[in-house]
This record gives C-alpha cells, sequence and structure tokens, in this order.
C-alpha cells in the first residue's frame, strides 16, 4: 500500500465542481485528485492506488457508468460513489448491476459525500 | 341436368357481380378460404400489396404480413377454428402488411366472416394507413395520449434540464462555503466564529435554492412512470403508425424488420411510443430534406436473454458537427420550428427504463439511433398469463 491508498480521484467535467469537491475534501484533510474527463482518470498513473473514486453519472463523451464498467474491466477494485444531478429509477438499477450502492444527488447538501468517502476508505480493500 | 341450368346461370351471375365488386371496391378487399389461401383480391389490393391476382391465387396469405406474424397466422386461424376466439374478427385493428417488394406499411385490417354449407371463407378488409386522414378514431386516441404527454413530458425535461443546470454551481457555491468554514475553524481570531456563523448561512441558502429545484422537478414528474409487460412489436406499430403520418406522401419507403425472438418488454407503454415516434419523426424530417433515397428502417434484436435493442435507420444527410457533439442535450436544434427536445426525452425516458440509447453512423449515409430496453423473462411472462 504506498501513500496514495487513501487518495481520492474525483470526476466531473464541470470545472466549479470538481475544484470545490476538491477544495472541501482537502480543507478536511483528505488527499484529492481531480480529472474533468473520464479517459483522464484511464491514463492516471496512480489509477490502481486510489482508496475511493467519486465519479459524476452525466458527462459528454461517456456516461459514469460506462467509465465504471470501464475501471471494472481494467481491475480498478476501489469503492466508487456516483454523484449525479439528477437519480432516477432506471439510473439507480443500472447502478445497482454495475455494483454501485453510493448515489448522492447534488447539490451534495450535508456532508453526505465526506461521510460517504470515509466510510469507502475506512472499508478493507476489495481482492482485485 | 336442364334443371340446375338455371343454378349454374344464378352462380355464374353471382361470380360476376362478386368480381365487379372486387374491381370497383375503393377499399381493399381479400378473401380467403378456412386454411388461409387467397380466393379472390380486389384491384386496390392488387395495387397495394403489387402482386396480381394471378400471381397469389391460391397461396397462403401469410405471404402479405410480416414476421412474426407470417410464421404465426396458420396457428391464428387454427385456433380461431377450433376455439372460436375473436382476436381480430369484426373487430378490427391496426397491423402491418408487407408489399411484394418487401416493404411494409401500416394499416387497419377489418375481417368478415361468410359460411356457406360446406364452406368457410374470410373476408379482410384493408385500409392503408400511410397516409390515413386523421379521421381514424383509434389514431386519434393515440395521437392524443401522446401529444398530452409530450407536452408534459417536454415540461418536465425542461424543469429537470434547469435542476441539473443549477444544480452544478449550487453544488460548487456549497462546498466552498463548506471548505472556507473547516479552515476558519483552524483560526484564532475573534471574527472567526461570526464569519463561520454567516457562512453556514450562506451554505444554508444554497441548500434551499437547491431545495426550490427539487420541488419543481417532483412537481412535473408526479406520476412518473408505469412500467408493464408490453409487446414491443405492438408498441413499435403503433407509434409507427403515428409518426408516419404523411411519409408516403414525402416518398420515403418504410421497412420493418422485427427479431421474432422480441416480444415482450418491460415498458411505460406512453413514454415509450414517445421515444419512438421523436426517433421516427426526426428521421422522416431529415430525409425530406434529401433527393434520392428514402428508406426507413425500424429493427429489433435480442442482444441477450434481458436486453433487446430497437433501432431507427434513416437514408438522411447525417448529424451535423455542431448538433453531434451535443446530441441528446436540451435545446440543441437546426430546425426552423424544432424545440430540440426531442433527443434529450428520449434520453431521459430510456435511462428511466434502465436502457441505454446511442448513435451510429450508417456506412451508407444517413443516421442509425439505436436503444436498449429490459426484456420481460419468462417468470415475469407467467405471472401475467397465469
Ligand atoms: N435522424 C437524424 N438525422 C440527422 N440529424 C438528426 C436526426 N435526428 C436528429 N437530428 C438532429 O438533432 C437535432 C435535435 O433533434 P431533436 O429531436 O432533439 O430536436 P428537434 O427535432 O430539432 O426538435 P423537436 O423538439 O421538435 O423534436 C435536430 O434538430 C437535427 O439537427
Ligand atoms: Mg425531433
Amino acid at each position: 500500500m504506498g501513500q496514495l491508498s487513501r487518495a481520492v480521484a474525483i470526476v466531473d467535467d464541470d470545472a466549479a465542481v470538481r475544484h470545490a469537491l476538491k477544495f472541501a475534501l482537502e480543507s478536511e484533510g483528505l488527499n484529492v485528485r481531480v480529472h474533468g474527463r473520464a479517459p483522464a482518470l484511464l491514463d492516471d498513473p496512480e489509477l490502481y492506488r486510489y482508496g475511493c473514486l467519486v465519479i459524476d453519472y452525466r458527462m459528454p463523451d461517456v456516461d459514469g457508468l460506462e467509465l465504471v464498467d470501464a475501471l471494472r474491466r481494467r481491475g480498478v477494485s476501489a469503492p466508487i460513489i456516483m454523484i449525479t444531478g439528477r437519480a432516477n429509477a432506471g439510473m439507480r438499477e443500472r447502478a445497482g448491476r454495475a455494483g454501485i450502492d453510493t448515489i448522492l444527488e447534488k447539490p451534495l447538501s450535508d456532508s453526505a459525500l465526506s461521510t460517504a468517502i470515509h466510510s469507502a476508505l475506512a472499508a478493507p480493500p476489495a481482492a482485485p | 341436368m336442364s334443371d340446375t341450368l338455371p343454378i349454374e346461370v344464378a352462380l355464374q351471375a353471382a361470380e360476376a357481380r362478386l368480381r365487379s365488386i372486387l374491381q370497383t371496391v375503393p377499399d381493399a378487399m381479400i378473401i380467403i378460404d378456412e386454411r388461409g389461401r387467397i380466393e379472390s383480391l380486389s384491384t386496390t389490393a392488387e395495387r397495394l400489396f403489387g402482386y396480381s391476382m394471378g400471381e397469389v391465387a391460391g397461396k397462403n396469405i401469410k405471404m402479405f404480413m410480416p414476421t412474426p406474424h407470417r410464421e404465426q397466422h396458420d396457428g391464428y386461424l387454427k385456433r380461431y377454428l377450433q376455439t372460436g376466439e375473436r382476436h381480430i374478427i369484426g373487430i378490427g385493428r391496426i397491423v402491418t402488411g408487407q408489399r411484394k417488394d418487401g416493404t411494409t406499411f401500416p394499416m387497419h385490417l377489418t375481417i368478415g366472416e361468410l359460411r356457406s354449407a360446406d364452406k368457410h371463407y374470410f373476408t379482410g378488409f384493408i385500409r392503408d394507413l400511410t397516409d390515413q386522414q386523421l379521421t381514424e378514431s383509434r389514431l386519434k386516441e393515440l395521437q392524443s395520449e401522446v401529444t398530452h404527454m409530450s407536452r408534459f413530458t417536454a415540461l418536465g425535461e425542461m424543469a429537470s434540464t434547469l435542476a441539473h443546470e443549477i444544480n452544478q454551481p449550487l453544488t460548487a457555491i456549497n462546498n466552498y462555503l463548506r471548505g472556507c468554514n473547516r479552515l476558519l475553524e483552524r483560526i484564532d481570531d475573534p471574527a472567526a466564529p461570526m464569519l463561520r456563523d454567516a457562512i453556514g448561512k450562506a451554505a444554508d441558502q444554497a441548500l434551499r435554492a437547491g431545495d426550490i429545484i427539487r420541488r419543481l422537478r417532483e412537481f412535473v414528474a408526479r406520476g412518473d412512470s408505469e412500467r408493464r409487460i408490453e409487446s414491443l412489436p405492438k408498441l413499435i406499430e403503433d407509434a409507427s403508425t403515428l409518426a408516419l403520418i404523411g411519409a408516403k406522401e414525402n416518398g420515403i419507403a418504410v421497412a420493418f424488420r422485427l427479431d421474432p425472438a422480441v416480444d415482450l418488454v418491460i415498458a411505460d407503454r406512453i413514454q415509450i411510443q414517445q421515444v419512438l415516434v421523436n426517433l421516427i419523426r426526426n428521421a422522416v424530417e431529415v430525409m425530406a430534406e434529401v433527393n434520392g433515397v428514402r428508406e426507413l428502417d425500424i429493427e429489433t434484436r435480442a442482444v441477450s436473454d434481458e436486453t433487446v435493442q430497437v433501432s431507427v435507420a434513416d437514408t438522411g444527410g447525417g448529424l451535423s458537427p455542431e448538433v453531434a457533439r451535443h446530441l441528446f442535450q436540451p435545446f440543441v436544434t437546426t430546425k426552423q420550428k424544432g424545440m430540440g427536445l426531442g433527443l434529450s426525452i428520449c434520453r431521459t425516458i430510456v435511462e428511466a427504463h434502465g436502457g441505454k440509447i446511442w448513435v451510429d453512423a450508417r456506412p451508407q449515409g444517413g443516421t442509425i439511433f439505436r436503444f436498449t430496453l429490459r426484456a420481460a423473462d419468462h417468470h415475469e411472462e407467467e405471472t401475467l398469463v397465469g
């Protein structure tokens, strides 16, 4: 386990959202990397060392769940938290089938995101 | 011998009368026997299907319909003769016909039954719905359902786009403020507590704006979707009938290629009809702009036990690069009267059904829109039937 095992990666196409999330989470002492596009995460050299991934559902080139598929196919086993501006039943269903159980709706009011991240980081790492 | 003569004369006269009726009746009319063999065809029916009487006399009527009815028609007849249970006879339904050249078209079919001492005939009256006036009550009903819902859905789409867009800056505001508050916790200054209080209140206001948006969205989404087990071929039949009004004048040839393995799906009937109507209308609209080949292909395919794929392909000019970049996003349009909502509504509906929608370029030019739906599995089928 490298020092990055506690690091969190965030993918969101909205620049203000990802910077604000980074700022808020870093103020709690978390180690955060952000990406604006899915391919940037897939090319990230630290990809396999993050302790938790936060992914926006709606992005221009792929939807968040396709990114999740791509990650799982590459053997990335870190817990994934999906954030979205509009959750609906169909999306929850697809997310459930993709093995994601945490979906948070923007504007991420309370401390829901940081709570979810902390419990993801605390969980024992899944077997790859 | 001489006493049979008048009967024969009468018979010949009757036959001649029938022939002249068949030649002049404006409706397409087909008479078949109890085994489905074609006895006679009106002139309009010959023109409609592209066959001459000589070509099809004695052949099975199933050649006038596409898969899966083609394979099942003998069974339908047999079942009716055995059980007397009426599914179409005397009722009338919108079904799909297939022409000699393989293309298909929506039609209204009414069937009458004719029994004489030893023979049993069925007469089909057919109206081509491709260029049907809006007088058909069934069509009207369908149309009002789908257009009413479209208005509602369009409103919902706008509200939910608004919600999504506004939620982004609200998320940013809220998280910047939360970060500030946490940093202020570490600063030892008499003003810090006041600042923290004010920042907390500012964050609350951002959340309040989020709540207003959420309520608006819930208001338009109320009554949400009613998902049931539906027959996909039937949904396609109805939606295309609706969307193809006037298509024939534009010289568009419509072909249906429906996979016989695809039937029941889990869907909100009206919503999936909206998706199909939007895609078909877009295809018809784009083809009205091109000269040359105008073909609309509507296909279904079973991609797995759980998933079926529907595609709507056209031979139009393809997507403009500007549109392609923002495809499925609301308010993207190249049409003077377009709202640019059709495709974003399609995406919302398909995703709410747990499916996916995407676009492929057609190799020969044109565009193919595809989406997936969940097939109703056998277990669900049994619950429905049993
Ligand atoms: N089959 C197609 N071929 C080429 N371009 C298409 C096709 N379907 C859609 N488009 C393009 O995508 C744009 C958006 O389509 P969409 O259905 O969302 O809105 P619209 O048709 O313009 O308006 P409306 O709200 O009335 O449906 C269209 O204006 C058109 O430029
Ligand atoms: Mg449209």
